[in-house]
């Protein structure tokens, strides 16, 4: 054979190869790839192997060299196309036999508390508005948690079966806490707002948030223990317009979209005027919570000079928040800890 | 309180829709809560705040009314006529307890006729609910939903000695009250008595010895004023709550209770015989303290800007302030008054303020500060502006919120649900488990829920509820945690609350210790966890442990015991622990220092070694690490066997490897090798460790 036609031959027998391998969709085609092109006793470069021998003698070497370069170019395609498969996957898988639709192996993950996931929420969102988180005992004297509130004792949330006191004889034991002053388990969390400011100068900025206790029966939207976040400002010139404008910034940040704020007049003893919170949602007005300009007894009871200082405070449930959030029709839900209804969250 | 739609027009002109003033009262602070229909009327329910027991009566609602549409307010005329013998002369009035009961005004009225009231009054006591019983008791419950001032009316010729008696119970008194229940009366309750024995119980509710009837023909009608506290403390002592009781717990107007005798005599005149017939006895008999003059208050203008951000037109302050009854004594306009000093002559500002002496329904108004909420709330608090900006703070996160975040992720990838519970605990639970304190629990005087009344010192029982709960529930995974506070009692101060975390896991001791040492690890805290027996009824003997981290106890961790899975019902096995989050708080890096990596290669090597059974893996690891050296990068447990066909008796075979690193060069197999004959060589010597030959 002449040494062009041999060369031609060559260089077909790569292109031809190099496609065929390529189109090889399986492990089963491309193995018939290899046998058709690099069978040892059969495959067409073996074929090609013969007719090097009829080539002219003078044309040998050449054509010997071109033949090694071909087997190789020919060998590595092999290569290359195997290592697509077996990287494709797919194929060498269900050839494997696996059902790649089974589910995965998922790792079990725990789940945060619903209750936890809100606080963690407004917490987030009042630190962006500059209100640090201030933290304060759940079992309190009378002096925070009602006295330095402007509640006086005449007033009936001091009624005894209005709050959970603590017995005396307990307290009476030796050992025990409190020597003889009455304690109780805290009904509101502005006792924090008071530990705080009997501390702390003017500017004030915090929330404080946790567990409060009240007597009340257990049934689908109450509770004898919940949990409260309150906000407290002090400065000089805070005034009730500064009050409803960080009450929209919370709401539009937390509830999302142009939230509208609207005040309507309460009464609570530690803060004066009192409000009731409602903001816009959906076309209608639904209640936020309770607020207020800080009372100037209570900034008096904590040393502050009412004529020097004023601020606001405002408070919110976090079960209401949160049972609304993820419309939960019973807060019971939230304290019997069914891991069904923990995983939802 | 039910407001009749219809009776409400007696006093002021309403040219509005019904929901429009429902509307209007609720932006002022009477919460709208219901309207029903009744009949050919209107029942209107409005939440009353207890700052404002005014608004218990027809005539503060439509004094609320008027101010906000501008109207005047038409109180009705009160005018009985009178005749001789005065009241005086027919009966006597004497207070023994005047801190219970500290005003007692007593009319006489005779002649009257017994029988049932004109159909108008019927209607609108049924539009407020209340049922008819006969036109004097009516026309009492009439004046107390128009003014708010409760009464009453005895049968006069039923009271022994025709007198009335203010006193407190004697022990062992009993009184079969209107609702024919008897109760049983006590010193510190209030009674109204006649000679003899108790015919009312002040302020809540008449007895039915001297109840009025069809053969009653002269009444002695009551006006009087209790102490706020004693009636609530009596109202929930006898469990008697009325219209009555509800009033007097939130005070009546002084100024009211003798127009109220005036306008209920008035009306039984009109209603139970007529002018010819009913003889209202001249005067009354006004016993105790009348009502004190009310201090003038004064409000500067300028402080309405300062609490409410906005400004309110003097004249529109005085204005509310004078609708709203306030008796305006001074108003000094704002001003820039003029004043000549020794050698100048300047200006100074005038804020202007104006002084008014509160109405004697207002209680509540005795500061500037009421004063300003009065206007604002009947100017609106929709004129307040919200988008007003406020200056900006720095505020930081606490490192205690981040350990408890860091908990959160670390145990919740571990498989574990946050859980929350409540932080009273019946007594069995509280026994059950209590590793932090000796001392008793702090016991609540009331139980929170069911029977728990026990501050809880440790959350472990707390979770272990919740996994009883779980089980019975069927749900077949139950890993719970929750981070709340204990309460430690401490004597002559509020107890320590420290933040704890607690696990509650259905895998065993390692798995829980794993979690431990895992959470130890991700808040970088500088040392490693150690272990120390310790014995707890509620943990299986010889499985409880103490945990140490850099020496301070960090908590304690062990499964159940038999007795303590009986104590919570458990079926199925359980391990707990209980760590001080305090601690973790105080060991936690927050901001981690880079280390180097380090550039040559680890070589690892294993040791199999045969010791006696009860040598510790605390034990062998120090000898190990001590013998290793600073080469020695990571030490790692394998597995310990045990198997008797090849591991003698009292013996025990324990498997672990570790990694050696040079950080000055890469260490060769010869000197690893060389290090690890020598870690087992001090095995040997110090523990009496064994290569086994297979």
């Amino acid at each position: 054979m002449a040494l062009d036609d041999f060369l031609e031959e060559l260089d077909r027998l790569t292109a031809e190869a190099l496609l065929t391998f390529n189109a090889a969709s399986d492990a089963e085609a491309l193995e018939r790839a290899r046998v058709e092109f690099l069978g040892a006793r059969s495959g067409r470069l073996k074929d090609a192997q013969k007719i090097l021998a009829s080539v002219d003698r003078a044309d040998k070497p050449a054509a010997g060299k071109r033949f090694n370069d071909t087997k190789a170019a020919i060998e590595a395609g092999f290569q290359d196309a195997g290592q697509r498969l077996a990287a494709s996957g797919p194929s060498t898988a269900q050839a494997a036999g696996l059902d790649i639709t089974l589910p995965g192996s998922r790792p079990r993950l725990g789940h945060v508390h619903p209750i936890t996931r809100t606080i963690e929420d407004l917490k987030e969102i009042m630190g962006r508005l500059g209100f640090s988180v201030a933290a304060g005992p759940e079992v309190e004297d009378e002096w925070h948690n009602f006295e330095a509130l402007n509640i006086p004792q005449s007033h009936p949330a001091r009624d005894p079966l209005e709050n959970f006191f603590l017995a005396t004889a307990a307290r009476s034991q030796p050992g025990a806490s409190g020597g003889d002053r009455p304690l109780l388990l805290r009904s509101q969390t502005s006792t924090v707002q008071i530990r705080v400011m009997e501390h702390t100068e003017p500017p004030v900025r915090i929330i404080s948030l946790g567990r409060v206790y009240r007597p009340d029966t257990a049934d689908a939207t109450h509770y004898p223990m919940f949990h409260q976040i309150e906000g407290l400002l002090i400065d000089r010139h805070v005034t009730m317009a500064d009050l409803k404008s960080v009450l929209r910034l919370f709401a539009r940040s937390y509830f999302g979209g142009d939230v509208h704020i609207r005040f309507r007049p309460s009464f609570f003893p530690f803060t004066e005027p009192s409000v009731e919170v409602d903001m816009s949602w959906n076309d209608a007005w639904i209640e936020m919570g309770g607020a207020g300009m800080v009372d100037p007894n209570v900034l008096r009871a904590v040393g502050y000079d009412p004529d020097q200082v004023s601020g606001f405070a405002f408070g919110l449930g976090v079960e209401r928040v949160c049972a609304r959030r993820h419309q939960v029709t019973d807060i019971r839900e939230f304290y019997k800890n069914d891991v069904r209804f923990l995983e939802q969250f | 309180m039910i407001v009749s739609w219809n009776w409400l027009k007696d006093y002021v002109v309403l040219d509005v829709e019904p929901q429009e003033l429902a509307r209007r009262l609720m932006m002022a602070g009477l919460n709208h809560e219901s309207t029903t229909t009744i009949d050919d009327d209107l029942a209107i329910d409005l939440e009353v705040t207890s700052n404002r027991p005014d608004c218990l009566g027809h005539l503060g609602i439509a004094r609320e009314a008027a101010v906000l549409y501008g109207q005047q307010l038409r109180l009705p005329p009160v005018a009985p006529r009178e005749s001789q013998p005065a009241a005086a002369e027919l009966t006597k009035v004497a207070i023994e307890c005047p801190e219970l009961c500290p005003r007692y005004i007593a009319r006489v009225i005779r002649g009257v006729r017994i029988g049932p009231s004109p159909d108008w009054l019927v209607d609108r006591l049924r539009t407020l609910g209340i049922s008819p019983i006969n036109n004097a008791v009516d026309i009492t419950n009439y004046v107390l939903m128009e003014c708010g001032q409760p009464l009453h009316v005895f049968d006069l010729s039923k009271l022994a000695g025709r007198r009335i008696v203010v006193r407190e119970a004697r022990q062992g008194e009993r009184i079969e009250a209107i609702d024919h229940k008897t109760y049983e009366l006590a010193p510190g309750i209030c009674v109204i008595a006649d000679e003899r024995n108790p015919v009312a119980v002040g302020g809540v509710m008449g007895g039915a010895a001297s109840e009025v009837s069809t053969a009653t023909t002269e009444i002695l009608l009551e006006a009087a004023q209790f102490d706020p506290a004693a009636v609530r403390a009596t109202a929930r002592r006898l469990s008697l709550h009325s219209d009555s009781s509800y009033r007097f717990e939130r005070g009546v107007d002084p100024d009211g209770v003798d127009w109220a005798s005036h306008r209920a005599a008035q009306l039984i005149q009109e209603l139970a015989g007529g002018h010819e017939q009913v003889q209202v006895a001249a005067g009354s008999v006004d016993v105790g303290r009348g009502p004190t003059a009310r201090e003038p208050v004064v409000l500067r203008f300028d402080q309405l800007r300062r609490i409410l951000g906005i400004e309110i037109e003097p004249a529109e302050v005085c204005r509310i302030l004078r609708a709203l009854g306030n008796t305006e004594r001074s108003v000094v306009l704002p001003a820039r008054v003029e004043y000549r000093g020794s050698s100048q002559v300047g200006q100074i500002a005038d804020a202007g303020s104006v002084e008014v002496v509160p109405p004697s329904w207002r209680a509540d108004l005795t500061r500037e500060i009421d004063l300003i909420e009065e206007v604002a709330r009947i100017h609106g608090y929709d004129a307040i502006p919200e988008d007003v900006s406020v200056p900006m703070a720095t505020s930081a996160r606490s490192v205690e919120d981040w350990v408890l975040a860091e908990v959160r992720h670390v145990l919740t990838a571990a498989g574990f649900d946050e859980a929350l519970t409540v932080s009273v605990v019946e007594e069995a639970w509280s026994a059950a488990f209590s590793p932090w304190t000796e001392s008793p629990p702090l016991v609540a005087s009331m139980p929170v829920l069911r029977r728990a009344d026990r501050l809880r010192r440790s959350l472990v029982p707390s979770l272990l509820g919740a996994r009883r709960t779980n089980e019975t529930l069927s749900n077949p995974v139950i890993e719970l945690f929750e981070t709340a506070r204990v309460y430690l009692p401490r004597a002559g101060q509020l107890p320590d609350e420290p933040l704890m975390l607690a696990l509650a896991s259905g895998g065993d001791f390692l798995h829980v210790k794993g979690v431990v040492e895992a959470l130890v690890a991700a808040l970088k805290c500088p040392d490693r966890v150690e272990a120390q027996p310790a014995e707890f009824e509620l943990l299986a003997r010889g499985h409880g442990a103490r945990l140490l981290l850099a020496g301070e106890v960090l908590g304690y961790l062990g499964p159940l015991s038999a007795e303590g899975m009986k104590t919570f019902e458990l079926r199925e096995p359980a391990t707990v622990a209980e760590l001080r989050l305090d601690l973790l708080i105080k060991f936690a890096v927050r901001v981690p220092r880079y280390e180097p990596l380090p550039v040559y290669p680890a070589v690892s090597r294993d040791l199999n070694l045969q010791l006696d059974a009860n040598v510790a893996w605390s034990g062998l690891e120090r000898v190990v690490r001590t013998a290793a050296g600073p080469l020695l990068e990571r030490l790692e447990y394998r597995d310990t066997y045990r198997d008797p066909q090849r591991v003698p008796p009292g013996k025990k075979r324990v498997l672990f490897s570790f990694a050696l690193r040079d950080p000055q060069g890469t260490l060769t197999g010869a000197q690893a090798d060389e290090l690890r004959d020598r870690v087992a060589a001090a095995c040997a010597e110090q523990l009496g460790a064994e290569m086994p030959s297979v």
